[in-house]
């Protein structure tokens, strides 16, 4: 129950230090803008049959994997930001004390704030990305593998981020954790680009790079797994064969990177948890 | 503002002590603790006990400790060793928190929300019931002096205000043991004034307070107790009476002051400061003033001035603890 107080009193102070309307007009003013570009370019796709039959697909799969990718970039800074301070914050000025001398548990603090936040950035995933989904479907006829499952992994990559917010903001403070986090989200984007070379040039090192920062990181790795559910079949069938496009997957997750992007959040909220749990506020 | 305060019919009655004993339980206790905060001894064996219903002035320079101790009894931060406990329970257990209202020192409360909404928050925290929750904000806003001024954002409030608002948020779960960590240092005299009124209206109720400060003039007019620490370390804790009356001066004005009457002197007493033909005598009894007399008038020096002085808190406490600020 107090659980719930919490979370509704952190989407209450969303709300109210304007996050959620600067988030609302500006998410409006995104997908007006990829909406009128992806009508114009889409248009002089089809009416260019010079480049062959399939050329119009191929710029549907482009313009709608690029914005998704900005979507991506979007919800993951909102992550960052919503957890990098979460706990150091609140207890650098103080605002914790009060809160944390009440019958109420740590764990059911940081939970509330986990839930609230959770909840923020799924509606801002799922309204951003179905928007995209759908002025590509309205204007292209645009069908990826598995939408449904494409948001969900876009759901997820920032439930990871948010959690290792968390985990940073319960023994860093704001500015350092911040620091940490930007560059560990920098870094995996950095390891997903070179596995991506690797796999292109066939070098079995760099593939291995790639996999190791995944590993550290994975935030990278969950975008690549939604990435390829984000793209038509008929694209995925031919990019095999021509190359596909550089921040996109060509094969769905394997089982393994699937679990370990599942535990990850889970682990590092538990860590979370503990971490706060033990720490003198 | 204490003519407000009114009886709460449905208080709780203090939790049982250990089974057996069949006193009540202590409002609250630290018990041999240590805190030390990598090398830096914060806590050096505090060990205090607090009667329910008491007002109990904790006291010392800033730095000392008060801070710390308030936090491990809200269970803010976790003893090294002891033990303490709050209204019978080990501090920091959510059922020995829902009792309490807590005052933090450097309170900076969500500036964002409005004032009723922050009390409305604590209100559901500290399991106050929806429907006796607006009636309950509105009287503590009352009661802290914020009547009609709920609806405003914090952000907008002064630094009085938002003491006044801090003072509300610790009594809204209508708590049995009060700790209020300097709660006055933003506020006017008269603002000062209305909460040391407050507090004695608390105390008409049963509430015990605790009350940390560095505001002696405070904690003389409104404790019951006081302990006294310094660098860690509780050096003298008592009724105020015997802490402030433990020793007593003499104020010796004579025609001369040479050594040996500082000599004669020292059998009495312990001489303190000399100006000029003044000097004044520590003792531990006043009943030693005519003693004083007969040796001064004895030894030749011509007697002007014999007057007993009652030191203050202030200097009982300056006489306790190491110079101030560190």
């Amino acid at each position: 129950m107090t659980t719930l107080v919490v979370a509704r009193w952190t989407v209450a102070e969303a709300v109210s230090r304007r996050l959620v309307l600067a988030a609302v007009l500006l998410s409006v003013a995104f997908v007006g803008v990829f909406g009128l570009a992806f009508s114009i370019l889409y248009a002089r796709a089809e009416a260019d049959t010079s480049e062959g039959a399939l050329f119009p697909v191929f710029a549907a799969t482009l313009l709608t994997v690029l914005g998704l990718y900005a979507v991506q970039f979007l919800a993951a800074f909102l992550a960052l930001l919503l957890s990098a301070g979460a706990i150091s914050g609140e207890a650098e000025s103080g605002t914790l004390h009060a809160v944390l001398a009440r019958p109420l548990g740590r764990a059911q603090y940081l939970m509330g704030r986990w839930i609230a936040s959770v909840a923020l950035l799924t509606v801002y995933v799922v309204a951003m990305a179905g928007s995209l989904l759908l002025i590509a479907r309205a204007v292209a006829g645009y069908q990826p593998v598995d939408p449904v499952r494409a948001v969900a992994l876009l759901v997820l990559e920032t439930i990871l981020l948010l959690s290792a917010g968390l985990l940073g903001s319960s023994f860093l403070p704001t500015l350092a954790n911040a620091v940490v986090l930007f560059s560990l989200f920098g870094l995996a984007w950095m390891g997903g680009i070179v596995e991506f070379i690797g796999q292109t040039v066939a070098n079995q090192t760099l593939v291995n790079l790639g996999v190791v920062v995944s590993l550290v990181f994975p935030s990278d790795a969950v975008w690549r797994a939604a990435s390829y559910y984000l793209q038509p079949p008929l694209f995925l069938g031919e990019a095999v064969t021509r190359g596909g496009i550089p921040m996109a997957a060509l094969t769905p997750p394997t089982t393994a990177l699937l679990l370990w992007v599942l535990a990850y959040p889970v682990v590092t909220l538990l860590a979370a948890l503990r971490t706060f749990a033990r720490r003198d506020l | 503002m204490a003519d407000r305060v009114e009886a709460d019919p449905g208080r709780r009655a203090p939790e049982a002590g250990p089974p057996g004993t069949g006193a009540p339980a202590l409002a609250l206790e630290l018990a041999g603790v240590h805190k030390r905060y990598g090398r830096q001894v914060a806590l050096d064996d505090v060990t205090l006990r607090v009667e329910p219903g008491e007002v109990f002035g904790f006291l010392g320079p800033n730095g000392a400790g008060k801070t710390t101790a308030v936090k491990i009894l809200t269970g803010l931060v976790h003893a090294s060793a002891g033990e303490a406990r709050v209204l019978g329970r080990p501090a920091g257990e959510p059922a020995a928190r829902r009792r309490i209202g807590y005052l933090p020192e450097h309170f900076r409360f969500q500036d964002w929300a409005a004032g009723t909404a922050l009390l409305d928050f604590h209100g559901r925290l500290a399991g106050v019931p929806a429907a006796q929750r607006p009636a309950r904000i509105a009287e503590v806003l009352e009661l802290v002096g914020l009547a009609g001024r709920g609806g405003q954002r914090i952000r907008t409030y002064s630094k009085g205000m938002s003491q006044r608002i801090g003072l509300a948020q610790a009594l809204i779960g209508r708590p049995e043991l009060v700790l209020l960590d300097e709660p006055t240092s933003a506020l006017d005299p008269v603002g000062r004034r209305e909460v040391r009124d407050l507090i004695g209206g608390l105390r008409a109720q049963g509430v015990t307070v605790f009350l940390n400060s560095h505001l002696l003039s405070e904690v003389e007019l409104v404790c019951d107790r006081v302990a006294v620490i310094d660098r860690g370390r509780v050096v003298r804790s008592g009724r105020l009476a015997d802490l402030v009356g433990s020793a007593t001066a003499l104020r010796v004005v004579v025609d001369r002051v040479d050594p040996p009457l500082l000599e004669a002197l020292g059998r009495y007493g312990r001489v303190r400061s000399v100006e000029g033909g003044s000097l004044t005598l520590l003792v531990d009894d006043v009943e030693v003033a005519a003693a004083v007399a007969d040796c001064t008038v004895r030894a030749g020096y011509r007697l002007f001035q014999l007057v007993p002085v009652q030191r203050s808190l202030e200097e009982a406490f300056l006489g306790l603890v190491h110079g101030g600020d560190r």
